[in-house]
């Protein structure tokens, strides 16, 4: 029996698994797969015959709202933001909503299919997951780059994609895994921190050689996180912070952050700025005079000045400061409030997973939300230094846009299954 | 049944989310309140100064008329190369286009890359380039936005450049412009400020690339465009006054140019103010080749200096701004004084021995074999030097100085022009010895400018006012009203009327029969007295002037003429200025309509206008030629008149020759021209008729004893039986 998938994720990945379903089925005579997986088999199925998809009306409603309403608020956003350097640098107004609206489209395509795999199977492509992130974080620092920067790897020039997009999921992903395959033995060292420590350490060299040091910040966090979760000895979280601090102090001090430090210069200083560095604080200064010139009320919809070839590339990591300048603080709190609910609602949806893997994995994702959130907005306050972090739902870019929502995709997915199981 | 999480999961999702929702969203809500509500004025300060342009418009400068209408001065649209260099990506997009600029704007391309490495907004590249280079750079920036993807880097700016129309024409009082626009000499120097305007601003909204945001957030303070001025200065006169005057320098030999003022003579508006000869007001800091030739010969660190003095010269306004001794045109305004005071009447008598004395100082009469007796009026035709020692005389040191006071010599004219000079009286409280006075009443000595003198010839002129000169009539703003209208000035009368009849009497008799005879035009009542005189510091350099109004009995028009150290045959101003006059006075005076009143002497050589006799028979139009007081000659053998010369329509003398061609062969006959100079009228015209040509003359043709100076057609040029040759005449042996 062939199986033909219409919302096929990874086409491969599905193939290989549709083809071992439909022998199983084939040999077992309709009965469920057998798991192999030790998680799996330790707990106690419902008994709802397991389908290669789960199905239903088990979907959270509520997070998926919230995804839609985000992703909407995020493209008007987007596209106030960037049709006056659509119109001056390309002369087309709508040459980055028209390519948003198509990110848009395949992302929550994706989401829902994603939403309808059981993510359970991550568990068994973890390994593969985890293996695609380090060739595609080595593959881009093969591919040669004008500006030294080593971060997308193209197909074509349609489609670019961030290595350490996957990375980040690449981790979540491991640790959730790890941490419900391991979770009594959290406590451990060996298990515990040993293996997050490498998996963490390999990623953040590759993503130091790209370099991309934000991302190398976002992970950590992640790590900690999911680390935190699963459950290690808070002393080790305490050593980690530690070990971070010493590392970047080593770091700084024998001037391997040129990079960043560059892009450091004036950090926090962007309003009091020299002839020297009024070039490198440029973006971030005027990022607060639109996020100022917001005030309580904002400018109105679309009315932002800044936009209009102040800041530069407004439609990307700087668009809520556009945000901030059009719909003022009120606008700003209520899409906060919403990016809130979302983490919430993500997070509560996750603990009512029935396992381990999926609260795990849940949180990880949902946290991986909040975190650029804010820190993109610490960003463009002139907290963090200007090292590129996106603003999920809002920043214009194909690749971190399908992969967030695929990632809300595996949140529903869990939504769902614990609906479905509990019912 | 679903497993829980543990417990310690529990509490950590909590924390967890505590922390994420609590600490993390809540460091950004402070983060935004903080920016937004209590920096947000701030913030909103700064982001408003880089949104608002604050472009400043310059404002158009005024436009210079002449009299009637005619631009004299015109500021026109030219554009300025600005670029952006922050928009610059890489070095090679920076040598695209600094060679490209260099190559059209005609500029060193290093000096412009230097330029495109500045992160700035706005780098001035050139200013003024004409409407060709415009078109070019904006080809050019199409082009490297197309072919190199370079954009936003040049741009063209509004900006204007003053024009002279006439070039030379006017150039001493007009003056010119500097690169700011702001005026350097002349009115443009004297009414900058009028001219000007006011420059005004766009305060506008403005996207990063400088081009307008689509919001209402405009404030224009509009440019007020400077005013304009209308002159008295008649563009024809002026330039009539101008061609004569530069034929008069190269005649003459003319060594230290000439100045020629023609004004009313009721009012004191001045027609025509001429420094000959002048500069192109378009290129005013180009010398002329052979001085520039004589500069670069020089030793270099001399050159700086020796341009500079040579540009400055060049620029000057000889009519105000040199002083000179008037000579004997001043003679009138001592002879007005006598009369006033009625220290002498036109019945007083001198006698002139050539030479007399004074306090034993020996002063000669300009005509050494003396004059004789003579009485108050033949004393003046005469310009008779004995005979106005002793005018002077009797007025007195004391009088002369209230005289010369009241004509004032003493002050500045106040003509409305940069640069008028002072007097240079003997002595500054107006102290005079006996020989300065004897001196003085015929001009010597003391040194006045030409406005001065001109001046003081129109209150002789004009019943005895003396008026102030000016230059501008009208101020009118951009919109056409009125800013200000200059109203005649008569300062005091200084003269009583009959004195000033008197004297327009003597001076027209002077003209027709006297020492200006070689200023007389025929047809016009010209009045006016010639005068020579030594120069101030160089001796034996000659200043020959001419000063004459018109007509004499109600006068429009008065004009000075001097020419500073003439070479050529003679140094008088008998025979160098007042040819000048009466040519330029010919052309002027029917130009200004002034009602002719011929003699019948003149009225025998007035012009006719040649009728058409073309198809008549050769026989009607010989008779109807006759009648018409034509010599009429029929060339060929036809029936009918198919060509005749001089044509339909142009001039030929009374009593000329008109030619009938009635066949085509006899067209081709010509005649030479004969050698027509060295006779006298009647002589000229005999020799003419037998070469059946016709001749007009001009100059002073009408008293005795002139002879022709030149002709118009050359001698020995072949020309067409009839063709009327120009024959000037003059009058010999007038020394003064």
């Amino acid at each position: 029996m062939e199986t033909v998938n219409p919302l096929i994720f990874k086409a491969d990945i599905n193939r290989i698994f549709d083809e071992k379903v439909a022998m199983a089925n084939a040999a077992t005579g309709r009965s469920r797969p057998v798991q192999k997986q030790t998680a799996k088999t330790s707990r106690t199925r419902p008994v709802k015959k397991r389908k290669l998809f789960s199905k239903g009306m088990g979907l959270d409603l509520g997070f998926l709202i919230l995804v839609l309403v985000l992703l909407t608020i995020g493209t008007v956003m987007m596209f106030s933001a960037s049709y006056p350097v659509a119109l001056y640098e390309i002369g087309d107004s709508y040459y980055y909503l028209k390519r948003q609206m198509i990110f848009i489209l395949i992302g929550v395509g994706i989401m829902l299919g994603v939403s309808y795999i059981d993510y359970h199977k991550l568990h068994k492509f973890c390994s593969i997951i985890m293996g695609i992130s380090y060739i595609s974080l080595v593959v881009v620092l093969l591919i040669p780059s004008k500006t030294n920067v080593h971060r997308w790897i193209g197909f074509g020039d349609v489609f670019t994609i961030q290595a350490s997009e996957i990375a980040k999921f690449a981790v979540i992903v491991f640790l959730a895994h790890w941490g419900s395959k391991y979770f009594n033995k959290m406590q451990t060292f060996k298990y515990g921190v040993l293996p997050g420590c490498i998996v963490f350490g390999t990623t953040a060299i590759l993503l130091f050689l790209e370099p991309h040091y934000s991302c190398i910040v976002i992970v950590a966090l992640l790590t900690i996180v999911m680390l935190y979760l699963s459950g290690i000895k808070l002393k080790w979280l305490v050593g980690a912070f530690i070990a971070l601090a010493i590392v970047a102090v080593i770091a700084a001090s024998t001037g391997m952050l040129t990079y960043a430090m560059s892009r450091m210069d004036g950090w926090g200083q962007a309003l009091s700025y020299t002839e020297e560095n009024k070039w490198d604080t440029y973006q971030t200064r005027n990022s607060l005079y639109a996020i100022g010139s917001g005030g309580l009320w904002g400018l109105g919809l679309g009315q932002s000045r800044q936009k209009y070839l102040f800041l530069p590339e407004p439609q990307n990591d700087f668009i809520f400061a556009i945000v901030c300048e059009e719909l003022g603080l009120i606008g700003a709190v209520i899409i906060l409030l919403i990016f809130a609910l979302l983490v919430w609602r993500g997070i509560t949806l996750s603990l009512r997973a029935t396992d381990t893997f999926g609260k795990l994995l849940g949180m990880g994702l949902t946290s991986q939300i909040g975190l650029q959130v804010i820190m993109n907005i610490f960003v463009i306050t002139d907290w963090l230094p200007n090292t590129g972090i996106s603003l999920p739902f809002f920043s214009y870019g194909g690749s971190s846009l399908i992969m967030i929502l695929a990632q809300m995709g595996i949140i529903l997915s869990i939504s769902r299954t614990a609906n479905i199981e509990k019912a | 049944m679903a497993q829980g999480p543990t417990q310690r999961l529990r509490v950590r999702t909590s924390l967890l989310l505590a922390f994420i929702l609590i600490i993390g969203f809540g460091a950004v809500l402070c983060r935004l309140s903080y920016l937004q509500l209590f920096m947000g004025e701030e913030l909103q300060q700064k982001a408003i100064a880089q949104q608002l342009t604050d472009t400043k418009v310059n404002a158009k400068r005024g436009t210079i008329y002449d009299a009637n209408g005619e631009v004299l001065a015109q500021s026109a649209s030219v554009w300025q190369v600005v670029m952006a260099p922050v928009n610059f990506d890489n070095d090679e997009e920076r040598t695209i286009v600094s060679k490209g600029l260099a190559e059209i704007l005609d500029l060193d391309q290093q000096s412009i890359f230097e330029k495109t490495k500045k992160k700035s907004y706005y780098v001035v590249v050139k200013r003024q380039i004409d409407s060709e280079q415009r078109k070019k750079i904006i080809e050019f920036t199409e082009k490297i936005d197309k072919e190199n993807d370079i954009e936003g880097v040049i741009s063209l700016l509004d900006d204007y450049k003053r024009f002279y129309p006439h070039n030379e024409l006017a150039s001493n009082i007009l003056g010119f412009t500097g690169s700011d626009d702001q005026g350097l000499a002349g009115i443009e120097y004297q009414y900058d400020d009028y001219l000007t305007g006011k420059a005004g601003r766009i305060v506008s909204a403005q996207t990063a690339n400088g081009t307008d945001m689509p919001f209402q957030y405009q404030d224009n303070i509009d440019s007020q465009d400077g005013n304009s001025l209308k002159l008295t200065i008649d563009a024809r006169i002026q330039g009539i006054c101008e061609k004569y005057m530069a034929q008069g320098i190269i005649d003459n030999d003319v060594k230290n140019k000439g100045v020629c003022i023609a004004m009313n003579p009721k009012t004191g508006a001045i027609y025509a103010m001429v420094t000959a000869n002048g500069f192109n007001l378009n290129e005013p800091f180009t010398l002329p080749k052979e001085k520039q030739a004589e500069i670069d010969k020089l030793p270099k660190e001399q050159q700086d200096k020796a341009f500079n003095e040579a540009v400055s010269a060049m620029w000057r306004n000889k009519a105000i701004s040199d002083i000179y001794y008037p000579g004997s045109v001043f003679k009138m305004v001592t002879a007005s004084m006598a009369l006033e005071e009625g220290t002498k009447n036109l019945n007083s008598t001198f006698y002139c021995s050539g030479s007399t004395t004074v306090y034993g100082i020996p002063i000669s009469c300009h005509q050494r074999s003396g004059h004789g007796a003579e009485n108050f009026k033949q004393a003046i035709w005469n310009s008779c030097n004995p005979a106005f020692i002793d005018i002077g005389q009797s007025v007195g040191a004391e009088k002369f100085w209230e005289y010369y006071q009241a004509f004032g010599f003493s002050e500045k004219t106040g003509i409305d022009l940069p640069g008028e000079a002072d007097d240079m009286f003997f002595n500054e409280d107006g102290s005079m010895g006996p020989v300065d006075l004897a001196v003085a009443s015929f001009g010597q000595n003391f040194g006045i400018t030409p406005i001065q003198m001109i001046t003081a010839m129109c209150t002789v002129a004009n019943g005895g006012n003396l008026v102030q000169p000016y230059i501008v009539q009208q101020i009118v703003d951009s919109n056409g009203n009125v800013v200000k209208n200059t109203e005649p000035k008569i300062k005091r009368q200084v003269i009583s009327d009959w004195v000033s009849e008197t004297m327009c009497d003597i001076l027209e008799d002077n003209a027709i029969s006297g020492c200006a005879k070689n200023g007389y035009v025929a047809g016009y009542r010209i009045a006016g007295k010639t005068g020579t005189t030594e120069k101030i510091v160089q001796k034996g350099k000659y200043i020959a002037s001419f000063g004459g109004f018109a007509p004499a009995d109600d006068a429009q028009i008065a004009m000075l003429i001097l020419f500073d150290t003439p070479e050529g045959d003679s140094y008088y101003g008998s025979q160098v200025s007042a040819p000048v006059f009466a040519n330029i006075m010919s052309e002027v005076l029917p130009y200004l309509d002034m009602e002719t009143q011929y003699t019948e002497e003149e009225l025998a050589k007035i012009d006719i206008t040649a009728d058409s006799f073309f198809g008549m028979t050769a026989e009607q139009a010989k008779s109807k030629a006759e009648q018409a007081g034509l010599n009429a000659v029929i060339k060929g053998d036809g029936e009918k008149v198919i060509a005749q010369i001089p044509q339909t329509g142009s001039k030929i003398p009374t009593g000329g020759t008109i030619v009938f061609y009635t066949d085509s062969e006899s067209e081709s006959d010509t005649v030479e021209v004969p050698d027509l100079v060295g006779y006298g009228p009647d002589e000229v015209n005999e020799i003419a008729l037998s070469y059946d040509l016709n001749v007009s003359v001009t100059g002073s043709f009408t008293a005795d004893g002139c002879i022709s100076d030149s002709q118009s057609i050359e001698a020995g040029t072949a020309v067409k039986p009839g063709t009327v040759i120009t024959v000037s005449f003059i009058t010999t042996g007038t020394n003064d």
